[in-house]
């Protein structure tokens, strides 16, 4: 089975590939992985106004692990924190064209997606 | 022959009841058939027919603790698993039927690898773990598993200075640095390893315990499911970390 001609871009094209300071101010990390494929994906967040202004991912996994959190972080940048909340994973499975094995790297993207907004939320509201 | 079969399930129910502990000599098994393919004779069980003698298939859902006539426990005694095993062994294996007709030779062949195959994965504790949970499937619902955060974050750090560490230059400083380093991550994580294997054994010991008491209660149930999941994130959170210090050995080797 071939990957889609998206997610060979993105793979070989990766956008917003790099990393934020955790500690840094508006800074939100999600960190996932899932142990079944040996994936790991990382996706920070910075926020500004409770809108995302920038976001990196570095994974190290296959190329649709990869793909999708690259796609994620280009759909993060200039979205509200709530309008972030909202992406689904079958969100990027439709745009990606991911096979249904390879549909848990998009789940993978959507719980890092959770992750780093979660992270946000608790270091701007520590309880 | 109805009589036999009677005492043949009774026999059976007892051993569902009770813990096994020796080797029984029973040479019944769950067969494929309930006829002998060879003499048309009826059969309870055994795995030589009784009237002409012929040894007889072993049925393909024959699950491996039946196999050895033990009870679902993860804890199992070697010895008495190998006893078992030599048993019937004796009883298939292909040397004894060269000088036998096609058809036998095919059922030794075949009842053979399944025993073989049913002992390989028995004498692993992991393997026999994993094999439970095969049979169990049916009570672990399929929930996703949250494996610790802090283990990706590990992983993360780690694959980053894997790639930094292959793509420098083996005799500079910052090679030696990274070398001393990942050998540092490889002890953190076979330390993870071990308490991994910890928890194992005392899940392993919750779930013998829970067999061996063999409730039916709802709280039964609800603590044979939670062990199952517990036991299935582990297994699987084991087999990355090794997997991941295996890549890392052969990486620094």
């Amino acid at each position: 089975m071939a990957y889609s001609e998206k997610v060979v871009d993105h793979f070989n094209n990766p956008r917003n590939m790099g990393s934020f300071k955790k500690e840094e101010d508006g800074v939100g990390t999600g960190i996932v992985g899932a142990p079944e494929c040996g994936d790991v994906m990382k996706l920070q967040i910075k926020v500004e106004n409770e809108t995302i202004v920038d976001a990196k991912f570095k994974t190290f996994g296959c190329g649709s692990a990869i793909a999708s959190s690259s796609l994620a972080t280009e759909w993060l940048k200039g979205k509200t924190v709530e309008e972030a909340g909202r992406i689904k994973n079958t969100d990027i499975v439709q745009e990606l064209n991911l096979p249904p094995v390879k549909i848990h790297c998009s789940v993978l993207a959507e719980d890092a997606i959770k992750a780093a907004l979660a992270d946000y939320q608790k270091k701007a509201d520590p309880k | 022959m109805r009589l036999r079969r009677v005492f043949f399930s009774l026999n059976e129910q007892e051993h569902m009841n009770r813990r096994t502990t020796g080797t029984e000599d029973r040479r019944e098994l769950q067969m494929a058939r309930s006829m002998c393919w060879h003499c048309q004779s009826e059969m309870a069980g055994e795995y030589f027919c009784d009237r002409c003698v012929k040894v007889q298939p072993v049925s393909k859902d024959l699950d491996y603790f039946t196999c050895f006539g033990l009870p679902r426990r993860l804890a199992i005694d070697p010895q008495t698993l190998e006893t078992k095993f030599y048993e019937l062994s004796r009883a298939f294996h292909p040397d004894f039927y060269q000088n036998k007709s096609d058809a036998e030779q095919t059922i030794s062949l075949d009842n053979s690898a399944m025993l073989n195959t049913a002992y390989r994965t028995l004498r692993d504790p992991i393997q026999r773990a994993e094999y439970l949970l095969d049979l169990e499937a049916g009570s672990v619902k399929e929930i996703r598993t949250t494996p610790p955060a802090d283990l990706f974050e590990e992983i993360l750090e780690l694959q980053d200075t894997l790639d930094e560490f292959r793509a420098s230059d083996r005799a500079s400083d910052n090679a030696s640095t990274l070398r001393t380093k990942l050998q540092a991550d490889r002890a953190t994580l076979e330390q993870r390893q071990q308490d991994m294997d910890a928890q194992l054994q005392q899940l392993f010991g919750r779930w013998d315990a829970l067999q061996d008491r063999g409730e039916a209660t709802e709280q039964a149930r609800a603590e044979r499911a939670s062990i199952l999941k517990s036991m299935r994130d582990l297994l699987s959170n084991r087999t990355y970390v090794k997997n991941i210090v295996n890549d890392l050995v052969a990486t620094i080797a």
